[in-house]
């Protein structure tokens, strides 16, 4: 749900209430009145994280599966209006729960809200309340945690959306290793059945089990196969390599066994890949690459061996001298990358410029920096700037890393960036993830999720992805979509409200970076509510006043619109400090807004000149008309051009030249032989083959005729033309002329 | 996507597989003139012209002339027992989806003991190419009456004369449910012979060639009619199916454009009493596949197996007050 719905509501609470003066403390936005009540609205959250590996959408929020379950259970209109009511007062339960700090699956959280539900209505279990919601529940077939949004969300939904992308990752690469190790152990066992041990009478005991009555003489069998036994051994370095790759494919610590962990042998202690200090993540990584080195090589080899494809003299340099300069993006992909929580106030701010160097090493890593506060101080306490230069930017620098994927976004925009975020997570370099989280200590009395959304309405945390794999331009990379009313330099809301009279008054105003700092009790001192009587015409609205010359008339003031404790509308205005820092912002949206193509300098620029050179044209033009000798039309000035390829006469030969010089020679129809192989019992000095196994004259002389005549006689497609007699020595030539009549 | 390092690698080691390369030790004891030389041959010139690795192609057969061509081929081979070529390619087929597998059969392999299997093979539509040697007889055992048998034919087992219409096995196919590509060829056009067996290799499915195949035993002259007049010979031609060559055209004029989808008029053509259709009647690449849809997660290892049995059992064990399975089998 978005900011850009709110406005006052005149029904609300205090709405009609104008207050005699303004208490500075309890100031808020006006466009904020109408969430008061957050806990009633059905928005994004409780989001639901829904478990599963590959799960196409991740997030879920609760209001949309509850939607779902309503639309296959409870039709529109009167027939479905009780279970309606009945799930939607449910799901204000669980949110209220949520609200609560409860953070359960949803199906637990289901089955406690219903049986409250149907405690308080009086009904036993299995009773109407009970069965209606019970017939919801079961169209719901997806299950994860609920949670709320607080200042722990950003790290909740990325590790959720890490571990996700990892058991995706954990089941391709289980399904691709343990393939291997099953090949590979195949072609050992192949070779173990023709050795001696395996011919041994206690092998041949042991694979027969019990033999309760002794009636096999497993020393007579053993003697009676090693007759019979095949000698075509594996060479012993094969057999050696194949184990060696097998015991590190067996032995690799990247992944565990999964459903296999009951009896997997040799378990090892998998890696973690979780860090909350990117200098952790960086040692790990550099411990850890010898055996990455040695896990990528034994998996090339298995999957040469398995094809039989591994040369030795080919093949074993190259693995002899491979090191980390030859690992591929392939390889490292398939391997976990790290997820590393940085915190911004909280981290070091050394850790986050190392952050920035592993990005740009294009590491397999995924930071997430979590940015609680985004206007900072309001002066600069090093290395935090003030005013909202700082945090606000960080994921703007990561874009000019280049190969970095780049997600920003707010906590309450993280089910429309979630498409990004998993992207982000399976793209097989860096990624960088900045998330506010809206729980800014120094604005009390705002919900996380109203202030997140407000951060992303005001232009200072926009949600934006760049995606290097998109390709190779910025409109495929860059995406700015997800904000509202992007075109826009500030999105534009009305203001409903009612005026001392109680006439109801509607009012479009825009969510700038003044209201949002009005939120901030640290910006009061740059504010001064102004109340109503006291309104005058000097006052001009903030993004009025952003778009004149820069506050040159000392008498105009800018102000945003405020309401305070209890709704009262008043005017707030601002310093010249927010002011100079609604302009930084706004220039920094207008940058994002011009990579996303929006209002581009160099095409507003090309369009300029364009129009620019068309109305030089136009003038010149209407100037020539005016003379008479202008007016000739124009000549065109080229024929267009003729279509002149005749397409040329195919040359074609007809077979029958061959067929005449042929007449007097034997020849085969040999496109025609079905190598019947008839004719090369005959003479296979006479009839060859040729590379598709069809018949032709190989040798004219390596022959008799009759042995040509009886040919094409005995041809089951009569496809052998004998010719003429070559040796007119030869007997009965008459009558094998004449038997030969048919076939010429 | 970008080529992984193993198949650089792999790209090092240049193969350059021949004819001869698939020709087994043993020559083919067919009798002079038979078909069966003319399906091997084309079967050959696939494998070397796909370079399929001998040791990547598997040809099973059941019992019958026509199954006698595993023992033909450089290649890994099932000579299996009659009628059931079918299931043994299938298991090959699914423990081990890496290889090219060949079904060779006959009419009375496939028609008559292994019509169940040919039915759920069909059905199945695992990825596969069955070749049905239909030579109209049992010629293996010299000459009785298959289902395929011309209604009328004298042989050992039907003195008087076969008293049934023969099955058509092309239009039996194409009433399977999950049918995806029927062909129809003479062996007598090797070049269409080749054309077909290659279009149903390339075929994601379960590809089902009918093979015209000449007996010149015991079933001589049979297809005469249709070897000397090229006007009994339906061509079907369509830019999905077979395009012939001028030189074929010019010999066989009775051409038809079929679009390999449309199976009400495959199931017309398959029909066809005085000519025979030739080409790909029916080929539809998106029906499921068997050995897809049930393609496993993950391979069962054995340590998999042990594991997935041990969590059963443990469903039904007795364990000690304050104690459960554990995952480490303890």
């Amino acid at each position: 749900m978005q900011v850009a719905q709110i406005s006052t509501d005149p029904q609300g609470q205090g709405s009609d209430v104008f207050m005699e003066e303004a208490a500075l403390t309890a100031l808020r936005p006006a466009l904020f009145a109408r969430y008061n009540a957050l806990d009633s609205l059905r928005y994004d959250y409780p989001l639901v994280l829904i478990e599963g590996e590959e799960v196409e959408k991740p997030l879920m929020p609760l209001c949309h599966i509850v939607d779902e379950a309503l639309r296959l259970v409870a039709p529109q209109g009167p027939d479905g209006e009780e279970l309606r009511q009945q799930v939607l007062r449910l799901e204000q339960r669980m949110r209220e729960k949520v609200a609560a700090g409860a953070e359960e699956k949803l199906s637990e959280l289901w089955r406690i809200s219903v049986s409250e539900l149907v405690t308080e209505s009086g009904q036993s279990a299995f009773g109407p309340l009970d069965q209606n919601l019970d017939r919801a529940r079961q169209t719901i077939t997806l299950d994860g945690r609920v949670i709320g949004c607080t200042e722990a969300t950003p790290g909740k939904v990325l590790a959720h959306v890490w571990q996700s992308m990892h058991l995706a990752r954990a089941r391709k690469f289980r399904y691709k290793v343990d393939r291997l190790v099953l090949r590979l152990n195949d072609i050992l066992k192949s070779d173990h059945i023709k050795s001696d041990e395996a011919h041994s009478p206690e092998a041949l005991s042991k694979s027969m089990g019990l033999d309760g009555d002794n009636s096999i003489d497993f020393g007579v069998l053993s003697n009676i196969l090693h007759r019979v036994r095949p000698e075509d051994r594996l060479p012993a370095d094969r057999v050696a390599r194949i184990k060696h790759v097998l015991q590190v494919l067996q032995t690799q610590a990247f992944f565990g066994p999964g459903r296999a962990t009951y009896s997997y042998p040799d378990k090892a202690v998998c890696y973690s890949y979780v860090f909350q200090s990117c200098t952790e993540a960086l040692d790990a990584y550099r411990d850890r690459l010898p055996s990455v080195i040695e896990f990528s090589k034994a998996l090339a080899i298995a999957e040469m061996e398995v094809e039989n494809k591994y040369v030795p003299d080919l093949h074993d340099g190259v693995f002899a001298n491979f090191d980390e300069s030859d690992l591929t993006e392939e390889q490292m992909a398939f391997l976990p990358p790290a997820m590393i929580f940085l915190r911004d106030g909280v981290t070091e701010s050394s850790e986050i410029s190392r952050a920035y160097e592993a990005l740009a090493c294009g590491l397999p890593i995924k930071v997430m920096i979590q940015v609680d506060d985004i206007l900072g101080p309001t002066s600069p306490e090093p290395p935090r700037n003030s005013f909202g230069a700082g945090t606000a930017r960080l994921a703007s620098m990561a874009m000019g890393i280049n190969n970095a994927f780049v997600v920003q976004g707010s906590s309450a925009h993280m089910t429309r960036m979630q498409d990004a975020m998993v992207r982000a997570m399976h793209y097989g370099g860096s990624a960088m993830f900045s998330i506010y989280s809206g729980a800014t200590k120094t604005v009390p009395g705002v919900p996380a999720y109203i202030l997140a959304a407000a951060a992303t309405e005001a232009r200072l945390f926009p949600n934006f992805s760049y995606d290097p794999s998109a390709g190779p331009d910025l409109a495929s990379r860059f995406d700015l979509s997800a904000n509202p009313q992007m075109e826009k330099d500030w999105p534009e809301h009305t203001l409903r409200y009612e005026d001392p009279t109680g006439v109801r008054k509607e009012e479009v105003v825009s969510f700038t970076y003044g209201d949002f700092a009005l939120a901030d009790t640290r910006y009061h001192r740059f504010c001064e509510a102004i109340e109503r009587k006291s309104w005058s015409g000097d006052m001009v609205p903030f993004e009025e006043w952003l778009e004149t010359s820069g506050g040159s008339d000392a008498i105009k003031r800018a102000y945003v619109q405020g309401v305070d404790r209890q709704d009262a509308l008043m005017r707030v205005v601002v310093d010249d400090k927010i002011v100079a820092a609604a302009r930084r912002c706004k220039d920094a949206w207008n940058r994002l807004q011009e990579l996303a193509g929006i209002n581009n300098s160099y095409v507003l620029a090309q369009l300029a000149e364009e129009r620019r050179k068309r109305e030089a044209l136009l003038a010149e033009l209407s100037s020539d008309a005016a003379s008479p000798a202008a007016v000739e039309p124009a000549q065109p000035v080229a024929e267009a051009a003729q279509p002149t390829a005749e397409p040329q006469a195919a040359s074609e030969e007809e077979d029958s030249v061959a067929a005449e010089v042929m007449d007097d020679m034997p020849w085969i129809e040999t496109s025609r032989c079905t190598t019947c192989n008839e004719c090369r019992q005959i003479n296979d000095q006479l009839f060859g083959y040729n590379e598709n196994m069809q018949a032709f004259i190989a040798d004219p002389d390596a022959g008799t005729y009759r042995q040509l005549v009886e040919a094409a006689e005995g041809c089951q497609v009569s496809i052998i033309h004998p010719g003429k007699p070559r040796n007119p020595a030869e007997p009965d030539l008459d009558d094998l002329m004449e038997r030969a009549k048919p076939f010429l | 996507m970008t080529a992984s390092m193993s198949q650089c690698l792999m790209q090092m080691v240049q193969t350059d597989y021949q004819i001869a390369d698939y020709q087994s030790d043993i020559t083919p004891r067919w009798c002079t003139g038979c078909g069966d030389n003319a399906i091997l041959t084309a079967m050959q010139r696939l494998c070397r012209d796909e370079q399929l690795p001998p040791e990547k192609t598997v040809c099973v057969s059941g019992i019958g002339c026509a199954s006698r061509l595993p023992h033909y081929m450089n290649a890994y081979g099932f000579h299996g027992i009659h009628g059931r070529a079918l299931p043994i390619a299938e298991g090959i087929k699914i423990r081990r989806p890496d290889l090219s597998v060949f079904v060779t059969t006959g009419d009375g392999d496939c028609c008559s003991i292994g019509a169940a299997h040919w039915i759920h093979a069909v059905r199945y539509n695992m990825n596969m190419t069955m070749l049905l040697h239909d030579n109209n007889v049992y010629g293996l055992t010299k000459k009785q009456a298959s289902p395929t048998s011309p209604k009328g034919l004298k042989s050992n087992t039907t003195p008087f004369g076969a008293t049934l219409n023969p099955l058509n096995p092309l239009s039996v196919t194409l009433g399977i449910s999950n049918v995806s590509f029927v062909a129809q060829v003479p062996d007598w056009i090797p070049e269409l012979l080749y054309d077909v067996l290659s279009k149903a290799y390339h075929h994601k499915g379960f590809s089902f060639i009918r093979i015209l195949q000449r007996c010149p035993n015991f079933m001589n002259h049979h297809f005469d009619a249709a070897v000397q007049d090229p006007l009994r010979v339906r061509m079907l031609t369509h830019a999905d199916g077979l395009r012939l060559k001028p030189e074929l055209s010019r010999i066989y004029k009775n051409q038809e454009t079929h679009d390999p989808l449309d199976l009400n008029r495959a199931q017309a053509l398959a029909m066809l009493d005085e000519e025979i259709p030739v080409g790909v009647l029916y080929s539809n690449p998106h029906v499921p596949c068997y050995d897809e849809l049930r393609k496993g997660k993950r391979p069962s290892t054995p340590q998999l197996v042990e594991t997935v049995l041990n969590e059963e059992f443990d469903k039904v064990g007795i364990w000690p007050e304050g104690q459960q399975a554990t995952s480490n089998g303890e």
